[in-house]
Formats: structure tokens, C-alpha cells, sequence
């Protein structure tokens, strides 16, 4: 399969995605930003009998809180998110429930997130994702320290990382308004985790593309990388399909709270497996063929020596 | 071969070492004098959980002193000591208390299993099944949610623990008298009177010569018995030929006050009659009696307490005089008869006098409720240390000389004044008060404990998990998980065949060898460590991927086997290496994070996939080449197809036959 050759579709259909995720999140309604993030309480109400959302809002209008979030997770089943309340403000809400709706009902789960904390949580959060893809590239640039020019495979590997996590936040983004999917400090977990499952991807069809250059020196390193391609594909389907398996697994089977850490997994490695064969690859090519310098990116095909692959 | 069976002797024993680890719940050896625990009785494997798994209670504090500076690291040690030893009252088991940031400026408080609140009981010889008392506090009580689950105590007696939402407290009118007595005490006197103790008397057959005087026991003349000792509320049966089974809900037992007399308890009273009118009982057994009683907080309670800034003042209290002095002045002063006057001289401000002592809340080593014998209601045990317990004797005798009081504050405000009969030398006493019920002797002890914290604490962050939403998450991930790995297995014997063999194997001691490591650390296994753990499972499943997939371009290229598979390892393990590098990489900048963020959530995840992405290398270059070799030299690898991914032809034609087994292979 030539893959090298289409890489110009393949490089505007990743840019296309990356495009779209950041117009997702740019433009409102965004990100649906949890309370880690945007300071708050959020709890369950979990009712012995079928309650409506109108009586759940009802009863916290009348605690005072008609900026709350309620969402209905199921018969009587309820997730509510209100703005930082300290105990006595739960005890409030409760009386109106009692009041209002019954007494029959419990509240399974409570979290609070006071401002000062989720303020650091955002900056916290951000510098955690910079450093480690820092980290990554340093190694990578340490792996692939005698190939000359190994500086272009860690940058090739930064830009399809960066690749991933924004189409993981796009995705997201249209998520959040979907299925209401939140992003929590749980969601930079997996924001890290695709970051380093993508890293561990791309190195190992660098590592073959490596090991092809050097087998035949003298061929040209658009036709190794195509050969590194076609061999890797086999390897990387199993891994991607054993990995999401697992992940597929616990999202059907698992309870409700991993729901959306689980979607940014997953998504995560359906990305990162694509970016790793079909973009890092395709931007070492495009760089060796000096693509870049001519920008021949967005016009035609390229001249008569890229199709050469 | 020789160097296959030594590879496969090593893998058995690690396989086997592992799996005993985790097939044991709790491990408790002594190594050269030094205790090793590892291991819980309660949870799943015996493995350390989290709470998003095992339901409690998450808090962060902010430590902050008001003039401004940040906490010293000493102060913080205080703190993070003072409030261990708060919560440890509280919870179903042991609390955690960390302190985060660096300098520490954080304190997080893990308190597993607690729900609202909690009342925990023991029955002698266990006589209630954990089933009826659940179902008396759901049915009975008015407890729906109650959740029961079962302890044992120090001494070995089971104790049932119930977790409720909420037990409501006393209530009092206006002036301060009870209007209704708290559930904690009401739920005790429903408790005694649904599970009564059962008293078993068993007479032997009538001998030949009976003593005339004794009469017949009979359920009516053991019911006269009965009223005369005043339980009449009890009941009879008879159960057999001369054997009865006595029912009688809240016996009184027997007791034995400070001086050393002995009050009969019922029982003991029965048995006295009993011996006199129908001769000594053969059996003489009461069971079923409630000997524990005590009633755990809730969050609330905990959250109070933690956020408490106390301080324990011992001052000693000179009453009014108690005899008229004789110098002229009104006495009993303003007027007051002499019955009040006696109530009010050490009660009344205006009448007494306070001297602060030089006892601290430094110098209190231990405060804890209990009961003692002879005393009907729960007391309050108190423990000074050595110069505590000097200044405590002096006191204690002067007070006793005077008739004045040792009034205890806390925070400026009285919380007990006892009086003592004498001194007491030692250091250890008891504090009785004739309103003292199980739940306010508990809050004594605890806010004599608590202390004083250098530091102001803000609540910043709180998270609550009900222990059965933790139980049904633990449930349903661990379901899902083996789903997951068996789809993985499946796929890689079906596709793979041999080589997926070896993989499945491979991965069978890598999960063992995991579990077993997760219970030794301890790592405590939170819901995103169970994420991460199966995000490793795809990682060991892709390095026996890497070198399936290399073995098969060698078997394709024609080489032998043996060469085939050692030439595959060889391959790839740079690409196994580097990748799982990237991986450690990532897991240790989460695990620095994890700080920052707050929560322990992502610290779990990061170690979790640390230590899942090292033993997968583990395996990976160990396990699967001496596996892989060992399959290889049996007659299964004379069968090249076996070894090729199903459907790859080329593979399988180009692969040349093993010649015989090469010598030192």
C-alpha cells in the first residue's frame, strides 16, 4: 500500500481535525469544564421512586440556587452540580428536598472543589501536559540520537502528540454538549496517558523506519518509510484492538464514574494509532523531501521527485 | 534445554510465590522481631483500596496561621499528628492523614467507609447473624439504607458494624431538659428488647434420691422466679424434658464498684433462686447479651472536629464553703435555702473560684469512653503522663479534702467538672457523669484528645463515595476487567496461535506477579488505577505483539525456529524498550503532578501505570523468550503453522523446518 505518496490527503485530513477541535473549543458553548476546574459542589441524589427534573430544580430554586446544573442520570436518579456550598448549604437543599419531593432518597456522593484549588487545578493542569510532552521529546530525541537529524523525528512526534490531545479537546468539546461529558482533573489523566500511549505508537514505527534507513542506506527514505509502514500496519491494528478492547470492555461493563475517562482513552488510542502511521510518518517524508520549503502542502501533488515513494 | 528449564523453574516459583500472596488475605510475619503486615480481611484479594472503591470520605485542608506566615514543617507534623489522632475514632478502618505541598502547606484526610454514621454492636457468643440485625435497622428502626458488614475486635469477638445516613441527637427544650433521648440511646433499648439475651437452663434427669424440699422445675415455677427478681417482661420456654430457654431482653449484670462489692446482676440473682427452690441446673448459660455498644460520627462529626482549634484548660475549683464559716458573713449567701445552696456552690459562677493549673492538654496522654464495672452509665477514661499524673494526684487529693471540683474546658468553655473521693496516684482515672450516654462520653473523650492545632484550617476540598456505590463500582470494574482480558487472550491465541499462546501465558504471570506486587507495596488501588492497569495490559499485550510479529518476518525470511524466535526478541525489543521508556516518562511527571492537583487520583493512576509498564518489561523480556523457547522445543514446534498469524501465507511457506535441536541451545 503506498501510503507515502497520498501523504498530502492524510496531512489535510489531520489538519482538517485539528481545525475542527480547535473551533470547538474556541467557540461557545466550550469546553464543559467540571467543578475541579471551575470551583463547586456536585453531588448525586439518588431517589427510592421516579422523580421529574422539574421537582428537583424546584426544590434547589427554593434553596437558593437557580444556577444549578441537574442532569437525570436514570429513574430518580439525579446529578446535580451547584456553585461551592459549605455544609449548611447541602443541608438546605436537603430540607426542600424533604419538603418538597420526600424523604426517601440518599445522596451516595459529594465532591467539593473551593476556587483557590480549582484555579491551580487549570494552571496545574496545563503545565503537566507541557512538561511531559517536553520529557517525551527529549527522550525521543535520545533514542534516535545516531540518526543524523534526529531532532526532526522528536519534533515529527511533538506535532502528532499536539495532533491528538486537540482532536481528543475538540472531541470533547461536541461531547460535552452531546452527552454532557465534563472535563475533570480525571480528563488530564487521560489527556497524559493518550500522550504517552501516542509517543510509545510513533516510536515504534520510528523505531522501524530506523531500522530500514539502515538496512539500505542508499534508498530513497520516502520508499523505507512506506516499507516501515506496510510492515507495521499488522502490529499496530493488534495492539490498537487489544487496547481498546480492554477500554471498550470497562466502558460497557464498569460502572458510570470512569465513563468519560474511558471515551478520552479510547479516543485517544484509536487517534494516536492513526497519527503514529499516518501523520509523524508522513512529516518526516514531506521534511526530507523538502516539502515544507516549497509548500506544496495545500496545492497539487507535489513535484515529480515526492512521487517518486 | 538445560537453560529453558532453569528460565521455566524460576518463572513456576515467581508464579507461585505470587499467587500464594494473593490467594492469603491478610500476611503477618515477624522478621527478626519486626512485625510484617500486609493485607486486609475485608476487601477484595485482601488488596488495599481506595475510596472511590471502598466508599469514605476525601478532605483537603488548607493549614494557614493568622499572622501570615506559611506553617513551619513542624507545626504541620503537629497538626497532621493531632488529627490522626482525632479521626482515628472515626471511620471503619484505618484513616489517612498526609500532608501535601512542598513546603507542606496541605493537609488530606482519607477516611474509608465512613458514611453518616455508624453504630456498632457485639453480641456475646455472636448470637445475631448479620442479616436480622440489617434487616432490624432497615424494617424496624426506620433505616432503609442501613449497610451492615462484620469486625472483629481485639479480643476476637465479632463486632456488626451498621452504617446509617444519620442518627439524629437528643433533643432538648428550652431550658435544657431532654425532650427525646437521642436515636443512639433509643436505638440501644430497641435493640435489647428485640434481641434478648437467652439464659439456657438445663436440670439432669431426677436421681434416685431426690431431696424433698427441691421442687419439679416447671415453666410456671421458673415464671415465679422471674417476677421476683422483677422481669417479668421475660420468657419461658421449655425446650425439652427439664430444659428451658429463658428470654430476657436487656439483663442487668453483674457489677463490682470501686470499694470491691459485688451487685448481682439478674442472672445471677436467678441462679441463686433457682438453686434453692429446684436444686443447681446442670447448664446455666446466658448468651446473646449485647457487650459492645458504641456509636461512630459521621462526616459532619469528623469535618467539626478536624476544623476545631481547641484548647484544654484544667483549672481547679474551690466551691462555696460548705459549712457556714462562722465569720459573720450571710451564709447560705443571697438568701438561698440550704438544698439549693448546696447545688449552687459549685455550679454557680458567682459562687466559686477558679485557679488555673499547670495541667495541660500536653500532659493528657489518652482519653477514651468506656464502662466501668459498678457504674451503670458509660464513663470516660483518662490517661496523664508522668508529670501529668503527679499534679493530677495533688489535685485530685485536694479537691477531695475540700469537696472542690476539677473543672475541664475546652475552649472556654466547661465541658465536665468531676469532682474526686480522694486522690488518685498513677495517672489514670475515670470520669462518671449520671447523664452520660455512649454518645456524649465518645465526644468527651475525642474533644479531650483533640487537643490545640497551631494552625487555622480551611476546607478546600471534599469528596464523599457511599461505601455501596464503592462496592458496586469495585464490582463491576473487576467484571469488566476480566471480560477485557479474556477478550485479549482470546484474540491473541485465535490469531497469533502460537506465538499467542506464549502471549496469553505471558500475560497470565504478568496479572499474578501485578496483584501480588499491588498487595505487598501496598499500592492502594483506586477506579483510575483500575484504568490504568488495563491501559497496561494493552501495553504487554503489544510488546508479545512486537515480537510475534518479528519472529514471523523471520520465519518468512527462512530461518529455523529457534533462530526465528531468538532473532525476533533480539528485534524487537529496542522498539519495546524505548516505547515503554516514553510510558515510564509519562507516569512519573503525573506522579509529580499529582500534588499539585490535589487529588490522590492522579498519584494512583501514575503509580499504578509505573509499576504495571516495568513488570510488563519484566515479562515481556523474561517470561515470553523462556516460554516462547520451551513451546518451541516441544513437538509443537515441528508444526511451523502453528507459529504463523493466521492467514499469513507467505510466512508459512517461506519458514524452514527445524533441524534437530541444536546441543546448548
Amino acid at each position: 500500500m503506498n501510503v507515502v505518496s497520498r501523504r498530502y490527503w492524510f496531512l489535510s485530513l489531520s489538519a482538517v481535525l485539528v481545525i475542527v477541535g480547535a473551533i470547538a473549543v474556541a467557540t461557545p458553548p466550550r469546553l464543559n469544564l467540571g467543578i475541579d476546574f471551575t470551583s463547586g459542589t456536585s453531588f448525586d441524589l439518588a431517589f427510592g421512586f421516579d422523580v421529574e427534573t422539574e421537582d428537583v430544580r424546584a426544590a434547589l430554586n427554593a434553596a437558593g440556587h437557580d444556577d444549578a446544573i441537574i442532569q437525570k442520570a436514570g429513574d430518580g436518579e439525579f446529578f446535580v452540580r451547584t456553585r461551592d456550598l459549605g455544609q449548611t448549604g447541602i443541608d438546605e437543599i436537603k430540607r426542600q428536598v424533604n419538603e418538597r419531593i420526600g424523604t426517601d432518597y440518599r445522596i451516595p456522593s459529594v465532591t467539593s472543589v473551593g476556587s483557590s484549588v480549582a484555579a491551580n487545578t487549570v494552571r496545574n493542569a496545563i503545565i503537566a501536559v507541557v512538561v511531559a510532552a517536553g520529557f517525551v521529546m527529549l527522550y525521543v530525541m535520545y533514542a534516535f540520537r545516531n540518526i543524523p537529524k534526529s531532532y526532526r523525528y522528536a519534533i515529527a512526534a511533538i506535532v502528532a502528540l499536539g495532533h491528538d490531545v486537540f482532536i481528543v479537546l475538540g472531541l470533547f468539546a461536541i461531547l460535552g454538549q452531546v452527552i454532557d461529558a465534563e472535563v475533570n482533573a480525571i480528563f488530564v489523566v487521560g489527556v497524559l496517558t493518550v500522550i504517552g500511549y501516542s509517543v510509545h505508537d510513533t516510536i515504534v514505527i520510528f523505531d522501524r523506519i530506523r531500522e530500514n534507513v539502515a538496512l539500505a542506506p542508499s534508498r530513497p527514505f520516502a520508499t523505507s518509510v512506506n516499507i516501515s509502514i506496510n510492515e507495521s500496519i499488522a502490529r499496530s491494528i493488534s495492539t490498537s484492538l487489544t487496547t481498546a478492547m480492554t477500554i471498550l470492555a470497562m466502558l460497557l461493563f464498569g460502572g458510570e464514574s470512569l465513563r468519560d475517562f474511558l471515551i478520552v482513552l479510547l479516543s485517544g488510542v484509536i487517534i494516536g494509532t492513526y497519527s503514529s502511521l499516518f501523520l509523524a510518518a508522513q512529516l518526516l517524508v514531506a521534511w526530507d523531501n523538502g516539502d515544507y520549503k516549497r509548500l506544496k502542502f495545500w496545492g497539487g501533488r507535489g513535484s515529480a521527485s515526492a512521487d517518486r515513494a | 534445554m538445560r537453560r529453558q528449564a532453569r528460565g521455566l523453574i524460576f518463572i513456576g516459583i515467581i508464579l507461585v510465590v505470587s499467587i500464594v500472596f494473593i490467594a492469603i488475605p491478610t500476611i503477618d510475619i515477624d522478621i527478626f522481631g519486626r512485625s510484617f503486615e500486609r493485607g486486609d480481611d475485608d476487601t477484595l484479594l485482601g488488596l488495599t483500596l481506595g475510596l472511590d472503591l471502598q466508599g469514605g470520605t476525601h478532605l483537603v485542608y488548607q493549614a494557614s496561621k493568622d499572622t501570615g506566615e506559611a506553617p513551619t514543617i513542624d507545626e504541620m507534623e503537629v497538626v497532621r499528628r493531632t488529627i490522626n489522632n482525632r479521626v482515628n475514632q472515626f471511620g471503619l478502618s484505618e484513616p489517612t492523614v498526609q500532608l501535601l505541598g512542598n513546603p507542606p502547606d496541605r493537609v488530606l484526610i482519607q477516611i474509608p467507609g465512613l458514611s453518616g454514621a455508624s453504630v456498632s454492636v457485639g453480641f456475646a457468643g455472636n448470637a445475631v447473624t448479620d442479616d436480622e440485625l440489617e434487616g432490624f435497622f432497615q424494617s424496624d428502626l426506620g433505616h432503609p439504607e442501613a449497610a451492615i458488614r462484620s469486625d472483629v475486635d481485639d479480643s476476637g469477638a465479632e463486632l456488626l458494624i451498621v452504617n446509617l445516613d444519620e442518627l439524629r441527637g437528643q433533643r432538648l427544650d428550652s431550658v435544657g431538659n431532654v425532650l427525646e433521648e437521642s436515636e443512639a440511646d433509643q436505638i440501644r433499648a430497641k435493640l435489647g428488647d428485640r434481641f434478648p439475651a437467652t439464659l439456657r437452663v438445663i436440670y439432669s434427669a431426677p436421681s434416685g434420691t431426690s431431696t424433698p424440699e427441691l421442687a419439679e422445675p416447671t415453666v410456671g415455677g421458673i415464671g415465679e422466679l422471674l417476677d421476683q427478681i422483677g422481669r417479668n417482661d421475660a420468657l419461658i420456654a421449655e425446650v425439652g424434658t427439664r430444659s428451658f430457654s429463658i428470654s430476657i431482653p436487656n439483663p442487668i449484670d453483674d457489677s463490682v464498684d470501686a470499694e470491691g462489692e459485688v451487685t448481682e446482676g439478674e442472672a445471677t440473682r436467678l441462679r441463686k433462686l433457682l438453686n434453692q427452690q429446684f436444686g443447681p441446673p446442670l447448664i446455666f448459660a446466658l448468651s446473646g447479651q449485647i457487650n459492645a455498644y458504641t456509636v461512630g460520627g459521621g462526616v459532619q462529626e469528623a469535618k467539626q472536629l478536624i476544623g476545631e482549634t481547641a484548647q484544654l484548660e484544667f483549672r481547679e475549683r474551690t466551691c462555696g464553703p460548705f459549712l457556714d464559716p462562722g465569720d459573720g458573713t450571710d451564709w447560705p449567701p443571697d438568701g438561698l435555702g440550704l438544698d439549693e445552696w448546696l447545688l449552687e456552690r459549685c455550679s454557680n459562677p458567682n459562687y466559686f473560684i477558679e485557679t488555673v493549673l499547670p495541667l495541660t492538654g500536653a500532659n493528657l496522654e489518652d482519653a477514651f469512653a468506656g464502662t466501668q464495672p459498678g457504674i451503670a452509665r458509660p464513663v470516660v477514661n483518662i490517661v496523664f503522663d508522668g508529670e501529668g499524673a503527679d499534679e493530677f494526684f495533688e489535685v485530685t487529693d485536694r479537691i477531695a479534702r475540700t469537696r472542690g471540683l476539677l473543672a475541664i474546658y475546652l475552649d472556654g468553655e466547661e465541658l465536665v467538672a468531676p469532682s474526686a473521693r480522694q486522690g488518685i496516684s498513677g495517672g489514670r482515672a475515670f470520669i462518671q457523669g449520671p447523664d452520660f450516654t455512649s454518645e456524649r462520653t465518645r465526644t468527651i473523650a475525642i474533644q479531650l484528645k483533640s487537643g490545640a492545632l497551631p494552625v487555622d484550617l480551611t476546607l478546600t476540598q471534599e469528596r464523599n463515595v457511599d461505601a455501596t456505590l464503592g462496592d458496586d463500582t469495585l464490582r463491576k470494574s473487576v467484571i469488566a476487567g476480566a471480560i477485557g482480558l479474556g477478550l485479549v487472550l482470546a484474540y491473541m491465541i485465535i490469531y497469533y496461535r502460537g506465538p499467542g499462546v506464549v502471549a496469553a501465558l505471558a500475560l497470565i504471570l504478568y496479572a499474578s506477579i501485578l496483584l501480588a506486587v499491588f498487595k505487598m507495596v501496598p499500592v492502594t488501588l483506586t477506579l483510575s488505577g483500575i484504568a490504568a492497569l488495563i491501559l497496561t495490559i494493552g501495553t504487554a499485550v503489544d510488546a508479545n505483539v512486537l515480537i510475534s510479529e518479528r519472529t514471523k518476518e523471520e520465519l518468512r525470511a527462512g530461518r529455523t525456529l529457534f533462530a526465528a524466535i531468538n532473532e525476533g526478541f533480539a528485534r524487537a525489543w529496542p522498539s519495546i524498550r524505548d516505547s515503554n521508556v516514553a510510558t515510564l516518562i509519562t507516569s512519573v511527571v503525573l506522579f509529580w503532578f499529582g500534588d499539585r492537583l490535589g487529588t490522590s487520583v492522579m498519584q494512583g493512576f501514575a503509580l499504578t501505570l509505573g509499576i504495571g509498564t516495568l513488570v510488563s518489561m519484566f515479562t515481556a523480556f523474561f517470561a515470553s523468550r523462556v516460554i516462547s523457547r520451551t513451546l518451541a522445543s516441544t513437538p509443537l514446534g515441528g508444526r511451523l503453522k502453528l507459529w504463523v498469524p493466521v492467514g499469513d501465507v507467505g510466512a508459512e511457506r517461506a519458514a524452514r523446518p527445524e533441524q534437530a535441536p541444536q546441543a546448548g541451545d
